[in-house]
This record gives structure tokens, sequence and C-alpha cells, in this order.
């Protein structure tokens, strides 16, 4: 049995529900397992909410909120906790990939150096994360790990800088195809026994709808059109536990892992 | 289950490759290729462990430009 948790930066239901004809693997998906929009209680901030998902702790127990404080990058072991590969490592073969909580992205037990330093910012950038996270996670996927984490962090940074233009959703259906690769070109799914947590950190909207400004509308990149909103996508397969908040994905693999079921 | 390859090939500068065969006569280490994959998974497993992937100094700058670039650092 693998657990696989794949990871997608921004991935937003505005964009998905409306294009499921398009979005072919979403609607597998969606019609494999259960689909949800989680509601955010913390603002939607990429390093915090990834931090919490795999660490279980909220933004007050885990203090970290930004990829930078005081001026400084924020490096793992600033952040006084243990996320869910520190407790598992010794128990089960645990591989993490890419999870933006700080930059670069962190992975454990991979050897994956992030495209652009975990921050892709051209369209070159986001083929070349797209392509080495869905190889580098498919050849994981062949070990049959206990535990995979995945993340691919580009649509973040495309809804950043094209909200509202058609390319967004070229993008989501670039990233379709990789999901629908990884899935079930692989033969991870359908099967009985892998579990699959496909989640997002935060969804997106236009720029000025956005209850938390998380960057400058102007950047050295050009004009944002896009912001986070604090609304996340979730769709789980073969997964019981209900998933409220980021944070119970850190309860749902502490108990597949180290609790009995009841 | 595809059959993963073993092993593969690495090429370093000849110069250095000589100064590590030197480097390791009367060693436990029977080649330069076990000594290389000992030191190299030495500096993997470090990078895992301390959380911080081996970038050099000048990439910490990149990424800084990069923050600045998107806002994150101002």
């Amino acid at each position: 049995m693998t657990f696989f948790v794949l990871g997608i930066d921004g991935a937003s239901w505005n964009v998905i529900r409306p294009n499921l004809k398009v979005l072919k693997n979403f609607a597998r998906l969606i019609q494999a397992g259960k689909a949800k929009e989680i509601v955010l209680r913390e603002k939607p901030i990429s390093a915090a909410i990834w931090c919490g998902m795999f660490s279980g702790k909220t933004v007050e127990e885990h203090g970290h909120l930004e990829f930078t404080k005081d001026g400084k990058i924020v490096k793992r072991e600033d952040i006084p906790v243990k996320f869910i590969w520190d407790i598992l490592k010794d128990k089960i073969d645990v591989r993490v990939l890419n999870v933006p909580f700080v930059v670069p992205p962190y992975s454990f037990n991979v050897d994956f150096r992030p495209v652009g330093f975990g921050l892709p910012s051209n369209e070159k950038e986001w083929e070349e994360e797209l392509e080495r996270v869905t190889e580098t996670t498919k050849e994981l996927l062949t070990w049959k790990p206990d535990l995979l984490i995945s993340v691919f962090t580009l649509l973040d940074r495309v809804q950043h800088f094209h909200w509202g233009e058609p390319v967004v959703l070229e993008w989501y259906k670039k990233l379709d195809e990789k999901i629908g690769e990884l899935v079930w070109d692989t033969g991870f799914l359908p099967s009985e026994t892998n579990k699959l947590i496909l989640i997002s950190d935060h969804g997106f909207c236009s720029f000025g709808e956005a209850k938390v400004q998380t960057l400058p509308k102007r950047t050295p990149y050009g004009e944002l059109k896009g912001d986070h909103l604090e609304r996340a996508v979730l769709i789980t397969v073969n997964v019981e536990e209900e998933i409220e908040q980021p944070q119970d994905v850190f309860r749902v693999l502490e108990k597949e892992f180290l609790r009995t079921k009841s | 289950m595809p059959r993963r390859k073993k092993f593969t090939t690495v090429s370093i500068p000849v110069q250095l490759f000589e100064k590590i065969k030197k480097q390791i006569e009367n060693t436990g280490f029977p080649s330069v290729s076990s000594y290389v994959g000992y030191l190299l998974r030495e500096v993997l497993v470090e990078a895992h462990e301390s959380g911080e992937m081996p970038f050099a100094r000048e990439d910490a700058e990149k990424i800084r430009r990069r923050l600045r670039a998107l806002g994150y650092l101002r």
C-alpha cells in the first residue's frame, strides 16, 4: 500500500469545477473518490498552510508565516516542529518532494533540485517544473514507498500573473494530463489499497477580491492579476477520515501509520 | 516493476580523479567510484537531515533576487 499526497499549490475549485469536461483526470478522480472544498480558518499563505498541513500545528503553534523573516530566508531548522516525515522516517519508507513551506521547497529522502529554486517564474520554468516533478514522482511511485508526498508549485505563479486569462485553463489542462500520468498510467489507481489525497493550500481570485493581499500588486516581473482565496481543493480516494483543515492531513497520516485504527 | 539500473557514470576531471586515487591509497576504499559515492551520500544525508539542500552561497543570492522580484522580500 502506498499513501500518496499530491499537493497542488494554488489549485482552485473556481477553475476546476466549470471545466471538468476538459479536466478529465480531475473529473475521474472526483468520481473515484470524494471531493470537497476546504474553507481555511487560517490566512491563505502558502508557507504557513503547507507547514501546518505536514506538522499538524496551527500557525500560532508553528510560528512560520512567510518565506522570509526580518529580511532573511527562513530555513527548515528555523521552524521548531516535527513534520510527519520526521516522525515516520524510522518506521516506514517515506519520500517527500518539493514541499513549498520554505524556499527552495523541501525534499526528504529524495534527491531533487527544485526548478528556479522553487520559484518558477516564466513559461519555460513552469514547463520544466511540470515535467521534472512528474517524472521524479513517477519514479518514486515505482519504488512503492509507504508514504509519498509530492507538490507542484507552478499554478500559483501562473495564476498570480495571468488570473482571468485563458492561459490559466491551459496550464490546468497540462497539469490535468500529468495527474493522469501519475495516478492512472502508473497503475496507482484504481486500487483497493492505495490511498490518495489531492490537496491545494488555497484557491485563487482576482487581486482586488482577495481578503488577504499576499504579494504587492506591482513586481519587477509585472503586475499581479490574481491572489489567494481562502478556499482550497480536496479530493480523496480510499481515505475514510474526514479532512476539514490542512492540519487534518497530518492527523490522517499519523493515524494511518502510527495508531491502531478504531 | 521495472528493473532499476544499479550504477551509472558521472564525469569528473582526470586531475581530480588522480588526486582522489592518491588520497584513497592505503584506505579501505577499493576504488575512486566507491569513495566518491560515499562522499556524495554523506553530503546528501547531511543536507536532508539539516533540512538544507546543498546550495552554494551564490545560489542563496539568486533565491533572494527571485523573492524580491516576486514581492516576497521587500
